[in-house]
């Protein structure tokens, strides 16, 4: 017995009644074997993809898990490849992840997600100028000798970013990233 | 200077990154829609393999982008 993680993406033209009966199809399949079982079913909604599957630009997201003998997947992964419906599944067996990351709370509409997003910018821009503060003190990993000529150029700029860096300042990280990308260049 | 040793996310722990979890699998991805290095990350071993795989999983289940910024 294995715990097992599964993501659909269906078509967001489905309606949520051919949703849940494909469900209930697919998940009658797993627990056709013995002592298996559905753990959590949790719907995501309809999401943008990142980039169009089949010329669709949306997908309905839904994440399950479940426990059952390795023996069973093949059948039910059948069952999956056969929905035109269907545009995309996954597999994996469950590291105890939640079914909903904590980052996408609320996913309802895309335009909610994106809101939040912007509310947790600045946490992400404070982190991305963290990372930069890592770059010199890696020079010491083994690097090729062309990444190490890098790190020699972005020591060299070092010693502005500190100054800006000090100040954690929010345009400051994102003028580092600036020199960053001109460097690699 | 602003030294950082330690991996972000050994800092909090994190057991398993979670490949469902766009927001933060953004942040390690280039503009163009790359894993960033482990240099630029500072990421641990265990940590950067995760990643990784998780990005990559991210990138089937159309959460991130394979490329990015990129109109042939």
């Amino acid at each position: 017995m294995r715990d097992y993680e599964v993501v659909y993406i269906f078509k967001s033209a489905l309606g949520t009644e051919d949703i849940d009966a494909r469900l209930q199809r697919y998940h009658e399949k797993i627990l056709a074997a013995e002592g298996s079982e559905i753990t959590a079913v949790e719907h995501w909604g309809k999401r943008q993809l990142a980039y169009p599957i089949d010329r669709n630009e949306n997908g309905y997201y839904v994440v399950a898990q479940f426990s059952t003998e390795p023996g069973a997947l093949p059948e039910f992964e059948r069952l999956l490849k056969l929905d035109d419906e269907l545009l995309r599944h996954l597999v994996v067996l469950s590291e105890g992840e939640l079914a909903v990351p904590i980052s996408l709370g609320d996913d309802d509409e895309d335009d909610d997600r994106r809101r939040g997003k912007r509310g947790d910018d600045n946490d992400d821009e404070a982190k991305v100028a963290a990372v930069d503060d890592t770059d010199a003190d890696e020079a010491d990993e083994a690097d090729d000798e062309a990444d190490e000529a890098d790190d020699e150029a972005d020591e060299a700029d070092e010693a502005d970013d500190e100054v800006e860096e000090e100040e954690e300042d929010d345009t400051g990280a994102e003028s580092d990233e600036g020199t960053d990308e001109e460097d690699k260049d | 200077m602003g030294y950082r040793k330690v991996c972000r996310f050994c800092e909090k722990s994190v057991a398993r990154i979670d490949y469902k979890d766009a927001g933060v699998l953004e942040r390690y991805l280039t503009d163009r829609g790359k894993i960033l290095p482990r240099r630029a990350t500072g990421n641990c071993a265990r940590h950067q393999r995760q990643l990784g795989t998780a990005i990559k999983r991210a990138r089937y289940l159309a959460l991130v982008p394979y490329i990015q910024g990129y109109y042939g």
